[in-house]
C-alpha cells in the first residue's frame, strides 16, 4: 500500500517548518565547508533518504551539485534497497561511491556467516581488530555483529573520509530513534584519533520524530524504498531486519507507543515493566 | 595486561560503610548505621559511630544485606538480616539472644506457617513485641519474641520497606512499589495516605515518619529527596540533592535535624531545615577497581574464584541466589554465564573509566536459556562519589532484552557518556530465573 495518505494543510506547514530547520543546518554546513570537503552517508533507508532529499533542495537553491555520497556495501543487502538506490542515483544525479571492506569480503568468500580468520586479513583490518579489543582468532562474516559492524561499517566510513579528505559528513540520525541519540548535537566535531581522521558530523534531521518523517514523505511526495510498505520500520542488513507488523506499512503502525527498532526478540517495554516490578535499583 | 585507572580495596573490611540503609541517633549522641555491604555481597554490618566518626561498636557476623539495626531499651540491637530472611537480637558483646531461624522448632517459621521473606525493617514496640516490615511477603506484622504473629497488615501492599508505630498506636507504612505512604489503625483501616501512585509525587518511598508538628516526613528515594507533608497532603518542605542519590531511611533528631542514609554517595548526612549538611559520616572506599578499558571481555582469563578474571559477580541484589556457570563445550574456548533461580537481580560486571560526552559502542554475543525475567547487557554510569546517575534501572542504557530461550545472537548498542560520569559499569544482567551466557564482549570509543 503506497504512502498516499492525505496530510492536512496545517500538518504540511508544520512539516515544512521542520524541513526549514534542517535546511538551515545544511546551509550552515555549506558555509563552513567547501563542497568538496562535504560528504553524505546514505543507506537507502528512510532517515538518510530524507536527509539526502533535504540536502538536494539546498543544492538546487544554490545551483551546485550534491556532495560526494557514500553507501556501505555489507554483502547482505536487500534487492529492493539496491534497486531503489540505483533509481534515485540516476534521477537525482547522486555522485555515489559504494564502499566495501573488500579484504573482509574476500576472506569470507562473500559467504554470509562464513568464518573469517583474523590471520587472512590485511594489516589495517588486523590493527582495527586490536583497536576494538577483539581477541579471537575468527569471527563470522555478518555486518550486525560487533566485529562485522566495525570492519564493514566504521572502518569503511573512516576510509571514505580519509580517501576523499572529507571534513564534514552528513548523517540521517534522529533523536527519537534510540536513547543513545537523545542529546546528539547537530554539529559534532570529532578530533583526529587512532585510524580516524578529524571531521565534523552533521545531522540535519535530528528533530524529526518517526511520525514527522512519514508525514513529510507523504506531504512532499518524497520517494522511499517499498520495503516500508510491507511493514519494515527500520532497515539494516537483510538477514537481521524483521518486519515489525506484517502487511502494515511503517507509517500506519503505532509509531508513538512501539519501538522503531523492535521487530526482533521481544517488546522492550514489557521487559522494562518486569524490571520495574523488581523495585530494586 | 590489565591497566587499572583506580585500584579497589579489600572487600568486607569491618567498619567500611559501603551502603548505609538505616540510621538512627542514639541517646548517647552516637549514630547507629545499618550497612548493607558492597555489590558483591561482602561487608554488611551494623556500626555505631561517635560524633567525630570513630567506630565504637560493630556487628557483622554472618549478615547478608542487613537493612536495619535498631538499638533496644535493654541495650541490645535488633537487626533485620535481609538476605538471610531472619531477625536477630544481639547483645553489646555480640551474643545472639533472639534468632528467628530458631522459631518454629528450628524451621524459622512463624506461628502462621509463613517464613520471613526479605525483611527490611523491625522495631521494638512498647510491649516488647516487634513490628516487622516483611518486604517480599508484602506485609507488615507484629510478632512476639517467639515468632507468634499477633497482628498483620497484608492488604494492598507492594514491597513495603518500613513500618513504624505512632504514639497513637497507628502505623505508618512506606508502600514502596505502590509509591505511597499509608497510615493505618489497628483495625487495619487506612486513615491517611500520601502519594497518588505517580512517580512525580513519590517514587519508591522507603520510609515515612510522623514529626512532632503533626506533619509527615517521607523519604522519596528515587526522587532523591525528603519531603515534609502536612496532614492535608500539602508538601511544605523539601530537601533534595542535585545529584541522584537514593535515600533510604530518614530519622528526625531531638535537635530538629534529619539524619539520612544516602546509598548513592555512600554516606550518612545530617541536614537542618535550611538545607545545610551539619554532620556527615563517610569512610567508603570502592572495592571494585576501575579499568582503563574493558579488560578480559573474551573471558580467556580465570580468577582464583573460578569466575572470569577482572569481572565482579554482583550478588547484592540477588536475594541469596545466583552463580557463574561455564559452557565448557563452547569452541574455541569456554564462555561464562549466569545462573539464577529466584526474583531479584544478578550481575556480572566491570568498572571502566570514561570521559563525559564521548560515545561508546558496546556489544557482544548473548544466549539465554529459560529466562523468566530479562537478561541483557547494560551499562550504568557513576559520579565521582560512586553514585549511579540513573534514578531507576530501566533508565540505564542497554542492549536488547531477552526472555525465554534464545540461541547466540549479536547485540550492539551505543551510549553517550553523560555529564559528571567518571566511570561506567558494564553489566551482564539477569533478573528472575534462568541462564544467560555471553562471549566476545567489547566496548570501544567511537
Amino acid at each position: 500500500m503506497a504512502l498516499d495518505k492525505l496530510v492536512s494543510e496545517k500538518r504540511k506547514r508544520q512539516c515544512a517548518k521542520l524541513i526549514e530547520i534542517s535546511k538551515d543546518i545544511v546551509r550552515q554546513a555549506f558555509d563552513k565547508f567547501k563542497l568538496e570537503e562535504l560528504g553524505i552517508t546514505w543507506t537507502g533507508g528512510k532517515d538518510s533518504g530524507l536527509t539526502l532529499w533535504i540536502i538536494r533542495q539546498v543544492c538546487q537553491e544554490k545551483g551546485i551539485p550534491l556532495p560526494k555520497t557514500m553507501i556501505i556495501g555489507e554483502g547482505d543487502e536487500f534487492e529492493e534497497i539496491e534497486q531503489f538506490v540505483e533509481r534515485i542515483k540516476k534521477e537525482w544525479n547522486v555522485p555515489l561511491e559504494v564502499c566495501r571492506n573488500e579484504d573482509v569480503l574476500k576472506a569470507a568468500n562473500d559467504m554470509l556467516n562464513a568464518p573469517v580468520k583474523v590471520k587472512d586479513l590485511n594489516e589495517r583490518n588486523r590493527t582495527e581488530l586490536k583497536r576494538i579489543g577483539f581477541d579471537g582468532d575468527e569471527f563470522p562474516f555478518e555486518a550486525e555483529s560487533y566485529v562485522g559492524n566495525h570492519l564493514m561499517k566504521t572502518v569503511v566510513f573512516n576510509q571514505f573520509l580519509e580517501r576523499n579528505r572529507i571534513k564534514g559528513i552528513f548523517q540521517g540520525l534522529r533523536w527519537d530513534e534510540h536513547p543513545a541519540r537523545f542529546d546528539d548535537p547537530y554539529f559534532e566535531y570529532k578530533e583526529e584519533g587512532h585510524l580516524m581522521p578529524e571531521h565534523t558530523r552533521i545531522r540535519p534531521i535530528l528533530h524529526f520524530t518517526e511520525k514527522d518523517l512519514w508525514d513529510t514523505y507523504a506531504a512532499f511526495k518524497i520517494p522511499y524504498c517499498p520495503l516500508y510498505e510491507r511493514g519494515y520500520r527500520s532497515l539494516g542488513a537483510k538477514t537481521t531486519s524483521l518486519i515489525s507488523v506484517e502487511g502494515v506499512p511503517a507509517w500506519d503502525q503505532d509509531l508513538e507507543n512501539t519501538e522503531e527498532r523492535a521487530g526482533r526478540r521481544q517488546d522492550k517495554e514489557k521487559a522494562m515493566e518486569r524490571m520495574r516490578q523488581l523495585g530494586y535499583m | 595486561m590489565a591497566e587499572v585507572t583506580s585500584p579497589g580495596c579489600k572487600r568486607g573490611i569491618p567498619g567500611n560503610v559501603e551502603m548505609p540503609l538505616a540510621v538512627e541517633r542514639l541517646p548517647n549522641g552516637n549514630t547507629l548505621i545499618a550497612d548493607a555491604g558492597d555489590e558483591a555481597g561482602f561487608g554488611s554490618e551494623i556500626v555505631e559511630v561517635d560524633p567525630v566518626g570513630n567506630i565504637v561498636w560493630n556487628y557483622n557476623d554472618g549478615l547478608q544485606f542487613a537493612h536495619s539495626g535498631r538499638r533496644l531499651k535493654n541495650g541490645n540491637t535488633l537487626i533485620t538480616d535481609t538476605t538471610n530472611n531472619r531477625l536477630i537480637e544481639v547483645t553489646p558483646d555480640k551474643k545472639i539472644v533472639i534468632n528467628s531461624d530458631e522459631w518454629g522448632s528450628g524451621t524459622g517459621k512463624l506461628s502462621d506457617g509463613s517464613h520471613l521473606h526479605y525483611p527490611n525493617e523491625a522495631f521494638e514496640l512498647e510491649d516488647r513485641t516487634f513490628l516487622v516490615t516483611d518486604r517480599n511477603n508484602d506485609r507488615c506484622i507484629q510478632l512476639d519474641r517467639k515468632g507468634k504473629v499477633i497482628w498483620a497488615f497484608e492488604k494492598e501492599l507492594q514491597h513495603p520497606h518500613n513500618a513504624n508505630a505512632l504514639p497513637s498506636g497507628n502505623i505508618l507504612i512506606a508502600d514502596s512499589d505502590g509509591n505511597r505512604i499509608l497510615e493505618i489503625n489497628r483495625k487495619k483501616e487506612v486513615i491517611w495516605s500520601y502519594g497518588d501512585g505517580s512517580i512525580e509525587t513519590l517514587w519508591w518511598p522507603r520510609s515515612g515518619i510522623r514529626l512532632e508538628n503533626g506533619n509527615t516526613l517521607v523519604t522519596d528515594s528515587k526522587n532523591h529527596r525528603i519531603i515534609e507533608v502536612s496532614p492535608h497532603g500539602k508538601p511544605v518542605w523539601t530537601f533534595q540533592t542535585e545529584h541522584v542519590d537514593k535515600f533510604y531511611i530518614t530519622q528526625a533528631t531531638k535537635e530538629g535535624t534529619f539524619l539520612i542514609a544516602c546509598t548513592g554517595h555512600h554516606q550518612v548526612i545530617e541536614v537542618d531545615r535550611a538545607g545545610n549538611i551539619v554532620w556527615l559520616f563517610r569512610n567508603f572506599r570502592r572495592p571494585a577497581p576501575i579499568f582503563a578499558r574493558l579488560t578480559n571481555g573474551f573471558f580467556k582469563e580465570l580468577g582464583n574464584d573460578g569466575n572470569p578474571l577482572h569481572w565482579v559477580l554482583a550478588r547484592r541484589l540477588s536475594e541469596g541466589g545466583g552463580k557463574v556457570v561455564w559452557e565448557n563445550n563452547h569452541k574455541p574456548s569456554s564462555c561464562p554465564g549466569l545462573e539464577f533461580d529466584r526474583p531479584g537481580t544478578l550481575f556480572l560486571q566491570q568498572d571502566i573509566a570514561v570521559k563525559p560526552g564521548s560515545t561508546y559502542r558496546i556489544g557482544g554475543d548473548i544466549k539465554t536459556i529459560d529466562v523468566k525475567g530479562t537478561a541483557c547487557l547494560m551499562v550504568d554510569f557513576f559520579d565521582s562519589y560512586g553514585a549511579s546517575l540513573y534514578r531507576d534501572i530501566t533508565l540505564m542504557p542497554s542492549g536488547e532484552f531477552f526472555t525465554g530461550t534464545n540461541d547466540w545472537v549479536h547485540d550492539i548498542f551505543e551510549v553517550r557518556v553523560p555529564p559528571r560520569a567518571t566511570y561506567a559499569e558494564l553489566r551482564v544482567s539477569i533478573n528472575n530465573s534462568g541462564k544467560v551466557f555471553v562471549r566476545n564482549i567489547m566496548m570501544n570509543l567511537i
